[in-house]
């Protein structure tokens, strides 16, 4: 079959025209004030057709007002409108008897709680899941905090709030990167590392849980710690541990695997270079010219080591070399190599070089706009870009509503009760 | 209150224990390194049957991939916890008497996982179209760089690639160092794999409500910018965030910084009240002195340079109390080793002491996903390159002895090269191993 061919059979394949949503009927309550990452989760529900209940303080929620830089669009912050595009509005004052037996009603006629809030907070309202268990038990209950819903730390550190940064930090990322001889101090990860995986991982959680309760009838109770994910993920920081009895070392601009494995500079840009075998490595020697190398870096295990300075040695060589390239050049050589038949290319190897772009020229390229993985907004005069869900299924895709992004539906009282007189069993059956 | 973590904890520990969650499901996997044998890793951990697919004699070639390139009893740790669960057969896929064996394996399973170049099963007539034709119910994932289908789809992809791609390897350095760092510990593989199990997962409690399969088109790139917010922001202020040390741009003040006793410590403040507490732990007031102005470029770095003149008067232990007491976001900065040693996640299983029957006692994370009536476990690590070729031909598939002798001797299963990475233990007595022989199951 022709490339172009297949494009538009799996175009066709894929579009989410007319398809229904996988988590269809499914009732979420978030409650997250002020904590992004349950928005996170929330909005990751509400992509695969959740139907997400968000409550919030009379007041106004302060994540409303979390961006960059504080950069607001119609007055909220990006992260706000991207996680809770299409989620309802409840205002609700937990500090008042009326309210919290509305919050109650939301509670026991739900399938999914995610509590992002101070971890006992909702118990001591006696609004935990022990409570709300009792009258729901197919409930299914995911908290997401620092420290966890259980443990001793998890009690001795409730009152400590969340944060992406801290999450990194807490699970060994920043000692990690960085280039200790520039400067020797820990570096954060330039995304919300910590919190994606967290979310993820808490997202995962209440879909298997749900799976498993339309075989059982049960709900259970989903405990994400957002300090102890990434790392867990991660499966080295442990490993490392157990092997080596002492931590690796900071080795930001190498890799702790493969070499080189990284971001490079050319001269005329930067690309990132993988070369996952020895085949690979002396591939890209012969690419920038520099066989004289390969007799003293022939295996991984020369360029691969815990001695820091003896590979130093070796990227010095490399970065000064490929200075002498432009990324073009360096890109169309390396796939030259990638036209050869598999079994071929093993034994003569190939460097993956593709460029390294800053975001602007990401966005430039077309590849996006076919996929539709990155959305265009029109927003008055201007177009906003907004990323769109990565649950790409052919049958049940999920989906970014970002013609919601500025009508958010605040539900009355009125609504609430409405909404809150039938419970899941009667809206899905799932057995 | 004063009660609740107890709870929470007994609930965990001495809670109602039901089936595995994923007891039934079936899984195939034809996957390499990283992103496509994570998907499997977390189905098998939640209890699904997962047959792995690897070459013959080398195997996965990530069977070689070990830290430092050191091995563990023979074997790269990091692939057997990977692989933990799995079993591990062989088949040449180019040969027609295996593809057949494929065939036959890939329309009996729930779910079908592969991280291939794309377009490479569809070729060997092991694409969603074959499958989904015999096989109605099948949910099929392809985890790729860039997708299935599209101008890049056919670009080589690894984990720092996909960063390099979609602007995300330029995010992570010094605003003032002409260096760039990418995510280290191949979190472009693993974040885009836990999206893509999720999506499986989705589609799994859909298809019991309707009966229908579908296929899964997994990328790397378009999980990594899910949460990449500065693709809004440049888009709307025509400016690029670029690197930002350890500033969080989202915050109203952050970093990590050098306390009086040496230790780094983060702390990030996200809204006003947490501002308000920092205050009263730095004893001024922050958040009157610059209430109209929080969250501008000059603000966060007026911000920061305050606390980290505050934050190098004080121990690292000073500061944590003052977070406990008054509640904003801080914690150390840990190494490897301190999360590794850390009592924290051995209390809450996260770090476990497994003891395997081939590789002996090993420290590995188990998932960070506690679900209290169906938690996830370890029952094995990974094999070597064929270990359950003939326990699988016979309980899957039915085969007899002789016909499995006769596969072997036609090359059309194999088993391991003698080589670390793909070989047992030096000790290990495989000829009288009944595992292997087909003779009974891991855990039975």
């Amino acid at each position: 079959m022709s490339a172009s061919k297949r494009d538009e059979l799996f175009a066709k394949l894929f579009s989410p025209e007319g398809k229904p949503s996988a988590l269809e009927g499914i009732k979420v309550v978030e409650l997250s004030t002020s904590n992004l990452v349950g928005s996170m989760v929330g909005g990751l529900l509400r992509e695969l057709g959740a139907d997400v209940i968000r409550v919030e303080p009379p007041e106004g929620d302060p994540l409303h007002d979390v961006s960059p830089y504080g950069a607001k669009l119609k007055g909220l912050g990006i992260p706000y409108l991207i996680e809770n595009a299409g989620k309802k509005v409840v205002r609700l004052d937990l500090e008042r008897e009326e309210d919290r037996g509305e919050l109650r009603k939301l509670l026991t006629s739900c399938d999914v709680v995610i509590d992002a809030l101070k971890p006992g907070l909702l118990d001591s309202m006696n609004l935990g899941y022990r409570s709300i268990s009792n009258e729901n038990p197919k409930v299914i209950y995911v908290a997401i905090s620092p420290y966890g819903h259980f443990s001793k730390k998890a009690e001795e550190m409730s009152n400590v709030p969340d944060s992406d940064l801290t999450a990194q930090a807490y699970n060994g990322y920043p000692s990690l990167i960085g280039n200790p001889s520039i400067r020797p101090i820990p570096l954060r990860a330039g995304i919300w590392a910590a919190w994606a995986m967290a979310a993820i991982c808490a997202v995962t959680g209440v879909l298997v849980a749900l799976y498993e309760r339309s075989k059982s009838g049960k709900g259970q109770f989903v405990d994400i710690a957002t300090h102890e994910a990434l790392a867990a993920i991660h499966i080295y920081p442990i490993i490392a541990g157990f092997l080596f009895g002492r931590p690796r070392p900071q080795y930001g601009f190498l890799d702790y695997l493969l070499y080189p494995f990284g971001v490079y500079k050319t001269k005329d840009g930067y690309i990132t270079i993988a070369t996952p075998f020895d085949t690979d490595f002396r591939a890209l020697l012969k690419l920038i010219k520099r066989w004289d190398l390969e007799p003293d870096w022939k295996y991984s295990i020369d360029r691969v080591t815990d001695d820091v300075n003896r590979i130093v040695e070796l990227d010095r060589e490399i970065r000064r070399e490929l200075m002498k390239y432009s990324s073009e050049d360096l890109i169309k050589k390396s796939l030259s190599r990638g036209l050869m038949p598999e079994a071929l290319r093993r034994l003569v190897g190939r460097p993956v070089i593709v460029k390294s772009y800053t975001l602007k020229e990401a966005l430039g390229e077309k590849h996006w706009y076919v996929r539709r993985s990155i959305l265009r907004v029109r927003v008055d005069d201007k177009e906003v870009l907004v990323p769109n869900s990565p649950f790409r299924m052919s049958e049940t895709p999920g989906r970014m509503p970002v013609e919601k992004m500025f009508t958010q539906e605040v539900l009355t009282k009125e609504v609430l009760v409405a909404m809150t007189s039938t419970r899941s069993e009667e809206r899905i059956s799932d057995s | 209150m004063s009660d609740y973590f107890e709870y929470v904890e007994k609930l965990f520990k001495n809670g109602e224990k039901r089936d595995p969650p994923l007891r039934g499901i079936k899984v195939l996997e034809m996957t390499h390194y990283i992103y496509g044998p994570t998907v499997g890793m977390v189905l098998a951990r939640l209890g699904a049957e997962v047959v792995k697919v690897e070459p013959i004699g080398e195997g996965d070639r990530f069977r070689v991939g070990a830290l430092w390139m050191r091995m563990f009893k023979k074997a790269n740790l990091h692939y057997l916890v990977l692989n933990a669960n799995k079993y591990s057969i062989t088949l040449d896929a180019r040969n027609a008497k295996a593809r057949e064996i494929l065939f036959k394996l890939a329309s009996k399973v729930d779910v079908f996982v592969e991280n291939l170049r794309a377009g490479l099963l569809d070729a060997l007539g092991l694409g969603y179209a074959h499958l989904s034709k015999v096989n109605p119910r099948i949910i099929y994932v392809s985890c790729s760089g860039y997708g299935q289908y599209g101008p890049l789809s056919r670009a080589p992809s690894f984990d720092v690639s996909a960063q390099g791609i979609i602007g995300l390897a330029m995010k992570t350095g010094w605003p003032d160092v002409d260096e760039f760092y990418k995510l280290p510990d191949y979190f472009g593989d693993y974040f885009p794999a836990m999206v893509a199990t999720a999506a499986v997962l989705a589609a799994l409690y859909y298809r019991e409500r309707t009966g229908k399969g579908q296929y899964i088109d997994a990328t790397q790139a378009e999980s990594l910018f899910r949460f990449f917010y500065d693709v809004t922001y440049l888009s709307l202020t025509g400016e690029e965030i670029g690197k930002t040390g350890n500033v969080d741009p989202l915050a109203i003040a952050s970093g990590i910084f050098t306390t009086s006793d040496g230790r780094f410590v983060a702390i990030a403040i996200m809204d006003e009240e947490q501002l308000s507490a920092l205050s009263k732990a730095m004893n001024v007031d922050l958040l009157g002195s610059y209430k109209g102005k929080l969250r501008t470029k000059e603000c966060v770095s007026e911000l920061n340079g305050l606390i980290s003149k505050w934050a190098s008067t004080k121990t690292l232990e000073e500061i944590m109390s003052c977070a406990k007491a008054y509640g904003f976001p801080a914690a150390p900065v840990l190494t490897d080793l301190d999360v590794y040693k850390d009592p924290w996640r051995w209390e809450r299983g996260s770090t476990i002491e497994f003891e395997d029957r081939m590789y002996g006692k090993v420290h590995i994370p188990n998932l960070p996903i506690h679900l209290s009536a169906t938690p996830p476990k370890v029952k094995w690590l990974g094999r070597p390159v064929g270990y359950h070729n003939r326990l699988v031909l016979k309980r899957w598939l039915g085969y007899t002895d002789e016909e499995i002798k006769k596969l072997e001797e036609e090359g059309v299963i194999g088993y391991w090269d003698q080589a670390p990475g793909m070989c047992p233990p030096d000790a290990w007595d495989i000829d009288n191993d009944p595992v292997f022989k087909g003779e009974r199951d891991e855990c039975e």
